[in-house]
């Protein structure tokens, strides 16, 4: 692994590695079809095992159950646990109470977004942080030069480098399989049967009543069937009934097959990386690499989540830029509704979205189709994303012949088009 | 994956059934297999001269937008409009009502290159 610092930007070259099996591989490979397997953030994973749009429909009528243990799981603990995730990531961290789990990011000096992660609190001085798989080898090694004072975290005042490093802290990876105990792998639960799925799996009603008691981003650590869980109201879909669940890789394909076994009688199924991707964008969450960061260097103000960058903190890695972005941003991202009848093409990322005099105001990030309409997540100028806002989208060209036909192949801000299909803008966030 | 008897094709995934100088033009069971449900075809104009690998027509799923190559040299004689309203015939029945296009063969010689069913069998298990 290298990473290098300039400027207080952090450039991480990950190590080169061929993508491997994740635990419940084997689970997949009797579930679909090799085809449908694919190599995605250094793992094998199912892209759907019936059908994206099957699969989808399940997680807002009934459940899906998805393989996550291809995302990282760090714990970083000791003594100054709080004072080292409160300066190196940017939301409120002391506030967190045991049992509870809140959005953040990481972000270098240089105010880039190195990942998205969830904190979560499980004592004092001890906490799980769960981190993209894209992202986990930087993650690692980013925290760790932090700690060991590696890193310009400041490029205005240096003392703030040495605070950090002589914080007492550790920070391991749970899914670490030589680790002795307490072993954590993610999957979750999404869906509106999840709760009583998961009922089935637990030996005494009390547990079903902790877990049902759950707010968002609450958890509790119950065992199911005999294995010890973490059980977080958390997850990727936009589902405000769905669960995640942290349990020991080890144990994770019995885990998997006896929720599946659970819930077949209330027709849960499970999901893959299709549905994942048509469930978030549906619900306005970001993707790393294309809502955050990516080609646009998307910050989390533009993003949407101001409210998870506390400029009121005295200080955060990659503080000041933010302040800066905070205060002149002109682009941010919308969520945009558009019809997908029959017979309409899909719209795709960076396909220009017209404002109402036809002017590119943006363009699409992601996007997805759910039944006869299409969503699309796009980062578009400020004026163009109020919700309500009629939007046109113009199709890129996709082919040779597109373009011999005049078809534009890429779009300036600004550039009038005429629009082939009609959109508006739609919250934010939705919920299900 | 289903290999269709009688038909030729390509490295890419399409398909043609010659009868005669025309060739009808598909993709195979394994095309749409990895590209998953489709939700729109674009298709070629009729009368339009395709060299062999020109991109003849594009069809996208909901997660990816993918070329069709044509197989062999060709002039569009007619195409499969039924796909418009309805790309998943594509999904449901690649070798039959879901195909493409109707060539008039203008170059024999580029039907050389294509691989019979049962060479294309083999290619599939080299994948």
């Amino acid at each position: 692994m290298q990473g290098r610092i300039s400027a207080g930007e952090f450039v991480f070259e990950p190590p080169a590695s061929q993508p491997g099996p994740s635990v419940l591989y084997p689970e997949h490979e009797k579930l679909t079809s090799k085809s449908h397997i694919a190599a995605f953030a250094g793992y094998l994973m199912p892209l759907w095992y019936s059908s994206i749009a099957e699969e989808h429909r399940a997680v807002r009528e009934r459940a899906g159950l998805f393989d996550c243990t291809h995302m990282g799981v760090l714990e970083v603990s000791g003594p100054h646990a709080v004072e080292f995730l409160n300066l190196v990531t940017t939301n409120e961290v002391p506030s967190l109470k045991v049992g509870r789990a809140r959005y953040g990011y990481i972000l270098d000096a240089a105010g880039n977004v190195l990942d998205d992660i969830i904190i979560y609190r499980r004592a004092e001085a001890n906490f799980m942080v769960v981190v993209n798989a894209a992202n986990e080898p930087k993650i690692k090694f980013y925290l760790h030069e932090l700690r060991e004072g590696r890193v310009v975290v400041d490029p205005e005042d240096s003392a703030w480098a040495a605070k950090i490093c002589a914080l007492q802290v550790a920070i391991r990876d749970l899914r670490d399989p030589n680790r002795p105990q307490d072993r954590r792998a993610d999957i979750a639960l999404q869906g509106p049967a999840a709760l009583e799925t998961l009922a089935k799996l637990a030996s005494e009603l009390a547990v079903v009543e902790r877990m049902a008691s759950l707010k968002g981003f609450a958890f509790v650590e119950e065992r199911l069937a005999g294995i010890d869980c973490l059980i977080c109201r958390t997850g990727y879909t936009g589902s405000i009934a769905g669960f995640e669940l942290f349990a020991d890789p080890k144990l994770m394909p019995r885990l998997w097959n006896l929720i599946l076994d659970a819930g077949r009688p209330l027709g849960v199924v499970p999901c893959g990386l299709g549905a994942r991707d048509s469930l978030r964008i549906e619900a306005g969450l970001p993707l790393y690499g294309h809502e955050l960061d990516g080609k646009f260097d998307i910050s989390p103000v533009e993003a949407g989540y101001g409210w998870a960058v506390k400029l009121e903190k005295e200080f955060f890695v990659g503080k000041a830029p933010l302040q800066h972005v905070a205060g002149t941003y002109d682009m941010e991202v919308a969520r945009i509704e558009l019809p997908a009848t029959r017979g309409v093409r899909p719209i795709r990322p960076d396909d220009p979205i017209l404002d109402q005099r036809g002017w590119c105001a943006g363009w699409v990030l992601s996007a997805a189709k759910v039944d006869e309409k299409q969503y699309a997540l796009a980062y578009v100028e400020r004026a163009a994303a109020a919700e309500g806002t009629k939007v046109g989208a113009y199709y890129l060209a996709r082919s040779q012949s597109q373009v011999e036909q005049g078809r534009a192949q890429t779009a300036e801000k600004g550039q009038k088009l005429p629009a082939d299909l009609a959109g508006t803008v739609v919250s934010r966030f939705a919920r299900f | 994956m289903a290999v269709s008897q009688g038909l030729l094709y390509t490295r890419d995934h399409e398909w043609a059934k010659v009868e005669g100088d025309t060739a009808t033009v598909g993709i195979t069971d394994y095309a749409q297999e990895q590209l998953g449900e489709l939700v729109f075809v674009e298709l070629p104009k009729v009368g339009k001269d395709f060299g062999v690998h020109k991109e003849l027509a594009v069809v996208e799923s909901s997660k990816a937008a993918s070329d069709v190559y044509c197989p062999v040299a060709g002039k569009v004689a007619a195409v499969n409009a039924e796909l418009e309203a309805k790309p998943e015939l594509i999904n449901e029945d690649c070798y039959g009502r879901g195909w493409i296009c109707k060539l008039k063969v203008t170059d024999q010689k580029s039907l050389q290159n294509l691989m019979d069913a049962a060479k294309y069998e083999e290619y599939l298990k080299t994948l």
